[in-house]
Parts: C-alpha cells; sequence; structure tokens
C-alpha cells in the first residue's frame, strides 16, 4: 500500500511540478498514472523511491515514511522498469537482472536459480539468453528483461515509467497481455506511468489522471470512462470512450443466459410456445445432444410453415453468434455490421449459452446513472 | 617502377674516408660480385608471380615471398659487398685523403629497395586478404622479412654499416637513454592519467567547470614545447634552491588558507550578490591552485627520479622484472578467468588473480621506497634542499613537468567524453535499482567510458614518446640525445639511432596499450563483432 499524503514538489524557480497530491493505491493493485507531459506523474513516481526529493507533505509506504530507511535501500526493495529500459550494454542478461539481488548480497546459487526463473517468468529461454549482451536481443526482448531486472529481488512494490513505450505497437500489445498474466500470479503493487489512455484503461485496476501537478480524477477505468469528473478528463479519454468501456466488458457478464431455444427436432407447436413463453420475435434453434447453434426461426415464418425445418433460416454458429469472452465492443461491432438486434453468444464449441440484444449494450454505455448493469457486468470482470 | 628504378640506378652505397669528410657513392652495378644473378633470380620470380595472374592465392603467395625476399635482400647484399668496397677504399679516394674510421653508410637506393620490398609484400597481402586468409598468418608472413632481418642483425651480418658502428659504440648509453625515455613516458602517463582522470570527471560533473578545464588543457597543448622549457625554467631554479623543510611549509600554510577561503566562499556564496560569485570561487580556487601545483611539481619530479633509479640500479631492476612478470601474470589470469567465464566455469581464478595483484603491487611499493630512500641517501631532514629531489631549472624536472601537461589534453578529453558518453538512461536505471554514486562510477560509468578513456591514453602515449625526444634540448636525457647530436654534426646515421628506437617504443607501447584496452572493455561493449 502506497499513500500520498499532500505531496509537493516545488524547484527553486518555484515551479510546482506536483501540488498537494493526495493518493492512495492498493496492495496487489496496478495503478496508472496518467495526464499530458509536465502533469507531474513521473514526478510523483520518481518521489516513491526518492530520486526525487518531496518539497513537503509524505509518501508512505505500508504505513512507513519512506524517508525511514537510507534512499539507496529503500530503492532496492522497489522495482523499477524504466521506457529507455536502462540495461547495462556491458553485463550480460543475467547479470543485468541480478543486480539488484547482488546489492541486496544473496549468495550466487540463489541468484542463479532466480535469474532463470525470472527469464522464464517473462518467456525468454535461459539457456540461450542468459549470457547474451543487452544488445544481441530485439527491442521486446531488452523490454521483458527490464521487466525481469524490476522483478529481480522479488520487491513488493514495482514503479514502471512506460516499460512498454519503446517497442512498436503489436509488441507492446503482446508485452502488455504477458505482463497482466504474470501480474497475475505475482499480484505486485504497481505504479505504471504512461500517456496513452488504451494502455492505462487496459493495465489499470485504477487510473490517477493528473494534470498541472494537481489529481484530477482518481477511479477504476469503467468510472473513469463513464463518469469523466469534468471536461479535461472527458477530452483526455477521448470521444469514443463509450467504445473504450465497451472494450472493458466481457459478454458472457452481461448476456441473458437463458435463450429462447428450441431444438431441431421440435415440433412447429412446441415452437410455438417457446415463442409464447420467451415473449421473443426469433427463437433459436440447437443441436439437441451437444446444445451447437444451427440457426433461428422467425415468429412470422411459423405461420406458413409446417415443419420447423422448412421455417428456419440455417446458418453456422460463426457466422451468427459471438463468443461469450468476446468484449462488449466486438459484439457491438458484430451486431452493427448484421444489422441484428438480438445475438445469440456461443461459448467455444459453439455452443448456444445465451442472448445479448443491441438494447443491454445501449443501456449499458448509456449515462443513466440508475442503471445498474454496468456496475454489475464491471464488477464480473476478471 | 619508381622503386625498382631507383634501387637500381641510385646510389646503393656510401663510404666516407671518416665521420664528417663527403664520401663516393656507389651503386647497384658497379659493385663485383652475385648481385647479377640474384637480381636476375628476383626478375625470375616476378615472372612467375605475373604467370599466376589468374590464380589469385598462388600469386599472392609468391608475391609475399618476392616481397620478403626483397627486403631481406636490399640490407644483407649491399652488406656483403661492403666489406670488399671497405677493404679497397684507399685506392678510391685521392692519396693524402686522412683515414680514421672510414664508415659505410646506406644510401638512398637502399630505401627505394625496401619501398619496393614492401609495395611487392602488400600487394600480395591484398591477394591474400581477398582469399580470406586467416589473419594471424597473414600478420606472420608479412613480418618474414622483418625476422630474417633481425636474425641477420643479431648474427652480425650488417656490423659493417655506420649505424651499427655508431650502435656498437655507444650501445650501453643508448640502452641507458632508452630507458630514460621509457620512464619519462611512463611517469608522466601516470602522472597525467591521475590528474586527467580527475579533471575530466570535474568537467563531466560539474557545469560551471566544464568549459574552463577544457579550454585551459586545450590551451596548454598549442603552448610550442621550447616555450613551456623556457617559462618553466626561472620558477623551477628558483625553487630548486630552497630547502625542503621550508618549502614543505610553505606547501601547508598556502594548503590551510586556501581551503580556509574555499570554506569561507562556499559558504558566503548565498548572501553575495550575484556578480561577484564567480570571482569568489575563481579566488578560491586560485589560493589552492598554488599548494596543489607545488605539490604536483615535487611529486612529478620525485617520482621520476625514483622510478628511474628503480629502472637503473641493477639489484632494483632485478626485483622490477619480478615485479613486471607478476603483473603480466595476472593479467592472463585475468584473461584466462575472462575466457572460462563466458562459458559459465567458476570463478576460482579471480582469487589467484588477486593474491598475484596484490604481491607484485606490494613489491613495487617496496621498490619505490628503496628507489626513492636511495635519492635521498643518508641526508637529515634539514639538509634535505628541493635540488636534492630532483627540481631544479633544467634538466629533467621541467621536462617530466611539461610532458604531464602535455599528456592532459587527450586524457582529458577522453575522460570527459567518455563519461559524457554514458546514456543517462543507464545511469538513471543504476539509481532506480539502488546502486550508490560509488557504485554507479565504479560499475557502470567507467567501464563504459573505458574504451574511449583507454584510447586518449594510447594518443598521449604515443604523443609522449615524440615530445620526450624534445627534452635533451634541455638537458634531461633520453633518445633525444643522439638526435640532437646527430643534427648538429649533420650525421644521419646517429639520428636514425635515436629515432627507430623511439618508434619501436611507440609502437610497442600502442601495441600493449591496445591489449590492455581489449582486455578491460567488456565484448558487450566492443566496437567490432
Amino acid at each position: 500500500m502506497i499513500e500520498f499524503k499532500n505531496v509537493v514538489k516545488q524547484y527553486p524557480n518555484g515551479f510546482r511540478a506536483v501540488d498537494n497530491l493526495n493518493l492512495l493505491v492498493h496492495e496487489g493493485e496496478i495503478c496508472v498514472l496518467i495526464g499530458p507531459s509536465g502533469c507531474g506523474k513521473t514526478t510523483s513516481m520518481r518521489m516513491i523511491n526518492r530520486l526525487i526529493d518531496i518539497s513537503s507533505g509524505e509518501i508512505l509506504i505500508n504505513g512507513q515514511p519512506n524517508t525511514e530507511l537510507p534512499a539507496e535501500e529503500l530503492r532496492r526493495q522497489i522495482g523499477y522498469a524504466i521506457q529507455q529500459i536502462g540495461l547495462l550494454p556491458h553485463m550480460t542478461i543475467s547479470d543485468n537482472i541480478a543486480i539488484v539481488p547482488r546489492l541486496l548480497k544473496w549468495d550466487e546459487d540463489r541468484i542463479r536459480t532466480r535469474v532463470d526463473e525470472l527469464l522464464d517468468l517473462v518467456g525468454l529461454d535461459p539457456d540461450i539468453s542468459r549470457d547474451k549482451f543487452p544488445r544481441q536481443l530485439s527491442g521486446g526482448q531488452q523490454q521483458r528483461v527490464g521487466v525481469a531486472r524490476a522483478l529481480g529481488a522479488d520487491p513488493p512494490i514495482m514503479l514502471m515509467d512506460e516499460p512498454f513505450g519503446a517497442v512498436d505497437p503489436i509488441t507492446r500489445e503482446v508485452l502488455q497481455a504477458e505482463f497482466l498474466q504474470i501480474q497475475e500470479r505475482v499480484g505486485k503493487t504497481i505504479i505504471f506511468v504512461t500517456h496513452d489512455i488504451d494502455e492505462a484503461i487496459k493495465m489499470g485496476d485504477r487510473i490517477a489522471i493528473m494534470r498541472d501537478g494537481h489529481l484530477v480524477q482518481y477511479d477504476t477505468p469503467d468510472t473513469i470512462l463513464a463518469h469523466p469528473n469534468n471536461r479535461f478528463v472527458r477530452d483526455f479519454v477521448g470521444t469514443d470512450r463509450t467504445l473504450k468501456r465497451l472494450g472493458l466488458i466481457r459478454i458472457k457478464n452481461l448476456m441473458d443466459a437463458s435463450p429462447p431455444t428450441c431444438t431441431l427436432d421440435s415440433t412447429v407447436e412446441e415452437a410455438k410456445q417457446c415463442f409464447v413463453d420467451y415473449g421473443a420475435k426469433s427463437v433459436f434453434i440447437v443441436d439437441k445432444d451437444d446444445g451447437t447453434l444451427k440457426g433461428w426461426v422467425d415468429k412470422e415464418e411459423l405461420k406458413t410453415n409446417t415443419s420447423l425445418l422448412d421455417a428456419m433460416y440455417e446458418a453456422h454458429w460463426v457466422d451468427i453468434a459471438v463468443r461469450q469472452d468476446a468484449t462488449a465492443r466486438e459484439a457491438l461491432s458484430a451486431m452493427v455490421a448484421r444489422g441484428f438486434r438480438v445475438t445469440p453468444v456461443v461459448d467455444r464449441h459453439g455452443k448456444l449459452v445465451g442472448t445479448i440484444t443491441l438494447k443491454a449494450l445501449q443501456d449499458l454505455v448509456s449515462y443513466d446513472p440508475t442503471s445498474t448493469a454496468t456496475t454489475e457486468a464491471v464488477s464480473n470482470v476478471g | 617502377m619508381t622503386a625498382a628504378f631507383g634501387f637500381f640506378f641510385l646510389p646503393l652505397l656510401e663510404i666516407k674516408p671518416n665521420r664528417l669528410a663527403s664520401g663516393i657513392t656507389v651503386n647497384l652495378f658497379e659493385i663485383e660480385g652475385d648481385l647479377r644473378y640474384i637480381a636476375l633470380f628476383l626478375l625470375a620470380l616476378i615472372a612467375l608471380a605475373i604467370s599466376f595472374q589468374e590464380k589469385r592465392l598462388q600469386r599472392g603467395w609468391t608475391l609475399v615471398a618476392l616481397g620478403n625476399l626483397l627486403i631481406f635482400l636490399t640490407l644483407l647484399l649491399p652488406a656483403n659487398a661492403a666489406t670488399d668496397l671497405l677493404d679497397g677504399a684507399a685506392s678510391l679516394f685521392e692519396e693524402g685523403t686522412r683515414f680514421s674510421n672510414p664508415r659505410i653508410f646506406t644510401s638512398s637506393a637502399i630505401a627505394f629497395g625496401l619501398l619496393g620490398g614492401y609495395i611487392v609484400l602488400f600487394g600480395g597481402l591484398r591477394d591474400l586478404v581477398a582469399e580470406k586468409v586467416n589473419s594471424g598468418v597473414r600478420l606472420f608472413a608479412s613480418a618474414i622479412g622483418v625476422i630474417f632481418v633481425l636474425i641477420a642483425l643479431f648474427n652480425g651480418s650488417f656490423d659493417i654499416y655506420s649505424i651499427l658502428v655508431e650502435f656498437s659504440q655507444r650501445g650501453e648509453t643508448l640502452g641507458q637513454r632508452f630507458i630514460e625515455h621509457f620512464v619519462f613516458v611512463l611517469v608522466s602517463l601516470a602522472a597525467g592519467l591521475i590528474i586527467g582522470i580527475a579533471l575530466g570527471l570535474w568537467a563531466a560533473r560539474d557545469e560551471r567547470m566544464e568549459d574552463i578545464i577544457l579550454y585551459a588543457v586545450g590551451i596548454i597543448q598549442t603552448i610550442p614545447s621550447l616555450a613551456l622549457f623556457g617559462v618553466l625554467l626561472v620558477p623551477l631554479a628558483r625553487l630548486g634552491d630552497q630547502s625542503f623543510v621550508n618549502v614543505f611549509q610553505f606547501f601547508i600554510v598556502t594548503l590551510i588558507i586556501g581551503l580556509v577561503v574555499l570554506f569561507f566562499v562556499s559558504r558566503i556564496q548565498g548572501t553575495l550578490p550575484e556578480s561577484l560569485r564567480p570571482w569568489a570561487i575563481i579566488i578560491a580556487f586560485v589560493m589552492l591552485f598554488i599548494p596543489v601545483a607545488l605539490f604536483t611539481i615535487l611529486a612529478i619530479t620525485f617520482g621520476f627520479k625514483t622510478v628511474l633509479n628503480v629502472f637503473l640500479d641493477p639489484a632494483l631492476s632485478q626485483t622490477l622484472t619480478l615485479v613486471f612478470a607478476g603483473y603480466v601474470l595476472a593479467v592472463l589470469v585475468f584473461w584466462l578467468d575472462r575466457r572460462l567465464d563466458e562459458k559459465r566455469s567458476i570463478r576460482r581464478l579471480r582469487y589467484v588473480r588477486y593474491g598475484l595483484t596484490a604481491l607484485a603491487t606490494v613489491g613495487f611499493i617496496g621498490l619505490l621506497f628503496s628507489g626513492a630512500s636511495q635519492i635521498i641517501g643518508s641526508r637529515q631532514l634539514a639538509d634535505i634542499s628541493v635540488r636534492n629531489l630532483g627540481v631544479s631549472g633544467i634538466g629533467t624536472a621541467p621536462a617530466i613537468i611539461a610532458l604531464t601537461l602535455y599528456s592532459l589534453l587527450p586524457l582529458v578529453r577522453n575522460t570527459y567524453a567518455g563519461l559524457k558518453n554514458v546514456d543517462p538512461a543507464i545511469i538513471d536505471s543504476g539509481r532506480g535499482m539502488g546502486m550508490t554514486p560509488a557504485q554507479i562510477f565504479f560499475e557502470i560509468e567507467l567501464p563504459l567510458a573505458v574504451p574511449i578513456i583507454m584510447a586518449g591514453i594510447r594518443n598521449a602515449g604515443i604523443s609522449l614518446v615524440g615530445i620526450a625526444a624534445v627534452a635533451s634540448i634541455i638537458g634531461a636525457g633520453a633518445l633525444g640525445d643522439f638526435i640532437l647530436l646527430g643534427v648538429n654534426t649533420t650525421s644521419v646515421d646517429l639520428i636514425l639511432l635515436g629515432a627507430i628506437p623511439a618508434i619501436v617504443l611507440a609502437v610497442m607501447l600502442d601495441a600493449i596499450l591496445q591489449m590492455l584496452e581489449r582486455l578491460f572493455t567488456s565484448p558487450g561493449i566492443r566496437r567490432e563483432a
């Protein structure tokens, strides 16, 4: 847990880089500091491990002021990864990762095991990369080593200043996803500085938006997207924040899990009864044995046809359904493209598990504070 | 073509009745003997090389062989002929010519012969490079001629040449002058290294001093060495007259005053008006400069005398050989350690290396002490004058001080550049991981700056070998003595006798420093590979 209490950073020329910052970062969470350049986000981060001195106020780490330990000792207990990576070019990869453990005087055997473990964790083969020098690695690999080095002595807290900033967008996406997986396992308390709102939404458990040294809003990504405090936040998160919000939500948390269903061998009568029961305009047809989606039938069609098979629109599930682990944003995209108001939701094998309506998506992102769907759906993300 | 023409038709040898009188020259065809047949043989080799026109590898080897042969024969054959020439010398000159030590001088044709030999050799080497012959093999192939020349040299085949006559007469002095020269370079380089790295570090760290320091060392470099000697003459002579105790008292007093002023100035800095602040600092530095310069002058001069003594004293120089061997061994172990470590083997050898280095260092310090005590001898402290420590207006003191000053530019500039070159992000990440300032300097900045600093050391070392030769003008000894004497008596041989060892010294120094540079540069930041 990291707590900023009335923290001020004022330079001799009177400029206040950080002005009276109060912020509470919870244990095991990723807190993203974001804002336009010069907003004080990096300064705030660097005050935690005292790379920059605080002018007034204090920062508490697990309740203890961070000025209690000598600065060097404090820093050895806090992981540190930066955009430029800063690997030492004259040391091998294993020596780079071993820097903090060596500073902490671990014994060599323990260090060797730890290095291999970390290389594995970040997806590098220890046998291949251990003795290489940084310049022999690609940019993405170097970033991975940077993360591994920050994790070196297993610090409870990590400071990351645009740690994936120096690679191409595709590699960045991969690294972000991998890092989230790692975080799931290690559960560090992380201060993550970025200027990329998409990265913030993706990585952050909470986002702290800063401007001119002030904290403008500190909330979960969804709350920030749904209820921006003011015009600045609204502009900063972008005009497509509705879509960005949808990108945060998985369909399985949003769908109606009891879809109107008939099996392939149902009679027309049974199907009619189904329309009555569900009050729906369409009923989905599934395979009797494995529940795979086979097509759907509209109410009007049943009036003219005597057989369900004649009345139904047959289609492969890939073409008409969305997967339950897709994001709401992807579902919306599919529905807009196909012109559906209701879309079936399937699992990986094509088994029908629910339906999602366009209205549900609209309700989700409409700014009606009484809408409960939002919080419920979001609280299930994970 | 020019080389061949020169070799065949320009004077090959010159015979002089004595060292000063002008002589008679002889060219290739005027010499009796087998030379013509050998020339034919060489021509046949050329023809052979041409016949391999299409096969580059064979042509390359033939040309290399031919080049080596040319180099060797150009020196050897005239020497054989010269013996006959010297025997019949009397008949060549007019009656009544005074003979004392008639000499055989190598003449311009020899130079052309060597030039031709090297042109052919390098032509062949180019073919071998194109055929991707191993560089070690190539190096050996290109050195064969020189090796044979050296063998013949030690065998006495060239003793007839005047330069070797001079050598046999002055060999012992030459050895001593060579050592003097070496010690000049060594001590000034060591002193320059300490001062230069300190100044370079200061310039890299302190923005206010950056320009001042870099300009200052740049200006020193532009002062002609003779002028520098002149400037140093009077103050050093005056200093030499003082007794050591007086100078030491003066040193302590000025040092205390300087420190007090510096402390005082740094305290009141904040209260001074903006315009006065730089002046206050400058005054403090000037006050400190006096004791620091005094100390430096005494330390360098005395250090030089001591080291020279260690080299020249028979007993001490024997121990020195042992110490040197210890260091070489330590470096070898270090290299071995590196090699093994790359294959992830244990690092036990480290202790052997530390042990050897410690032993050699203890030995070296002991040597310095005994060298120093020999200089002071049995004098009482009160009787020691500064001159006893080696400080005087002319001679070694101004020379070694000037050399140290001249070494500063490359050392300061390269240290500064090396440290400034280190990526700030790397230093930031080191700081962020909890390295102390000392750890950042020794484990990040210094290793990364080593290649550039070493380049500065090489640069300084080579130029010092050249400048040290000038120091003879003020009676400092060293190889310049021969060159000066040669210039004064228009004796090319004497000039060569001074110049060739100096060149050898420079090349050797560069090779050793280059080796050390490679050794201390991490493979992760090496330029090639």
